[in-house]
């Protein structure tokens, strides 16, 4: 697995492949009516899947293992820029509080810790 | 389109230096981030080749952490129907996680779909732009950000941000929260399967509560 041939072979495999599944629906559904069932579900798809993203992001802090305590400062920070996402609706916003809220949680936890 | 954008360059530079420590050339970091265009398997794939694995088992495994971006593509199907079919071929490239979660609503709220084409394509050009020089930058610098400063963490703090307007109603709520649970839940899957089958879990609650609600609009009246 070190040649650099399987490597090229490999990027364009694994390439070709990401693009089959982005384009699946997508170009069968441009041909064939969707199931009314499917149409139901998509509207779903944004919030499952972003949310699906989002959790082990914050509540694992080693893979695997999950630290749900006030000890682990993405609790935290992630409650802050929930409430300014809903309030504000603000992107930027959302990314700067959450930032924020993280770098002082780390620097509390770090000024307490005997 | 900036905010995804913010939430692609970290990632980006994470795997530059990934690339650059299992001992890829320029060349080959380059070209990967432009064929694959995607942090999850590039960072997979890097993972696996360090660790000797088999072409068919990096290959199988890059595409079950892909199987996300085929509920991606059903969602975006109905909105890109009505384009001509090179239109919707180029288009496809471009689906990445950000890419999805910032076009979809804009979709949504558009007047007609060409609007949210446009948008979808310049979001999708900037954020590939964006995806080569974040990994380049790793490659070439290394982490020149302090661990420390936990930048890693604007990632979710993006999808967050995306997430927030996509929870409308009392279903999508109940979506999100199903799918929350089960992939903490489903963590101990292989090959990350717990993501696209959290999706999935979500999709189907989101259904069952879109449902009750009908029964129950239907008993009163």
């Amino acid at each position: 697995m070190t040649g650099t041939l399987t490597l090229w072979a490999l990027i364009v495999a694994i390439g070709a492949l990401n693009y089959v599944s982005r384009l699946s629906f997508i170009a069968l559904f441009a041909k064939l009516p969707m199931p009314p069932l499917v149409a139901r579900a998509l509207r779903f798809v944004p919030a499952a899947m972003l949310t699906a993203i989002i959790v082990p992001a914050v509540v694992f802090e080693s893979p695997g293992a999950v630290a749900l305590g006030w000890t682990n400062p993405k609790v935290p920070a992630v409650l802050v820029a929930s409430f300014v996402a809903w309030r504000f609706r603000s992107v930027t916003g959302t990314m700067a509080s959450g930032m924020l809220a993280l770098w002082f949680v780390q620097w509390a936890l770090a000024a307490l810790r005997p | 389109m900036t905010p995804p954008l913010i939430g692609i360059l970290p990632f980006g530079v994470v795997c530059g230096v990934a690339a650059q420590s299992i001992g890829l050339s320029a060349v080959e970091a380059v070209g990967m981030a432009m064929i694959v265009f995607s942090g999850a398997a590039q960072i997979l794939a890097m993972q696996l080749i360090a660790a000797g694995a088999p072409f068919g088992v990096i290959v199988l495994t890059c595409l079950v952490v892909g199987l996300r971006l085929m509920m991606y593509s059903a969602a975006m199907a109905p909105h890109l129907k009505p384009l001509p079919a090179r239109w919707r071929n180029l288009l496809a490239f471009v689906l990445t996680d950000q890419a999805f979660a910032a076009a979809i609503q804009r979709f949504r709220s558009a007047a007609h779909p060409g609007e949210g084409a446009s948008y979808f394509l310049g979001t999708g050009a900037v954020l590939w732009i964006a995806w080569l020089v974040s990994n380049v930058a790793g490659y070439l610098a290394g982490n020149v950000i302090p661990a420390a400063w936990s930048l890693n963490f604007i990632v979710p703090l993006c999808f967050l941000a995306l997430l927030v307007p996509a929870l409308e109603d009392r279903p999508t709520r109940i979506a999100a929260l199903a799918s929350g649970v089960a992939v903490v839940v489903l963590e101990p899957l292989p090959m990350r399967l717990s993501l696209v089958c959290a999706g999935l879990v979500g999709v189907a609650a989101g259904l069952a509560a879109a449902r009750a609600a009908r029964v129950r609009a239907g008993r009163a009246r």
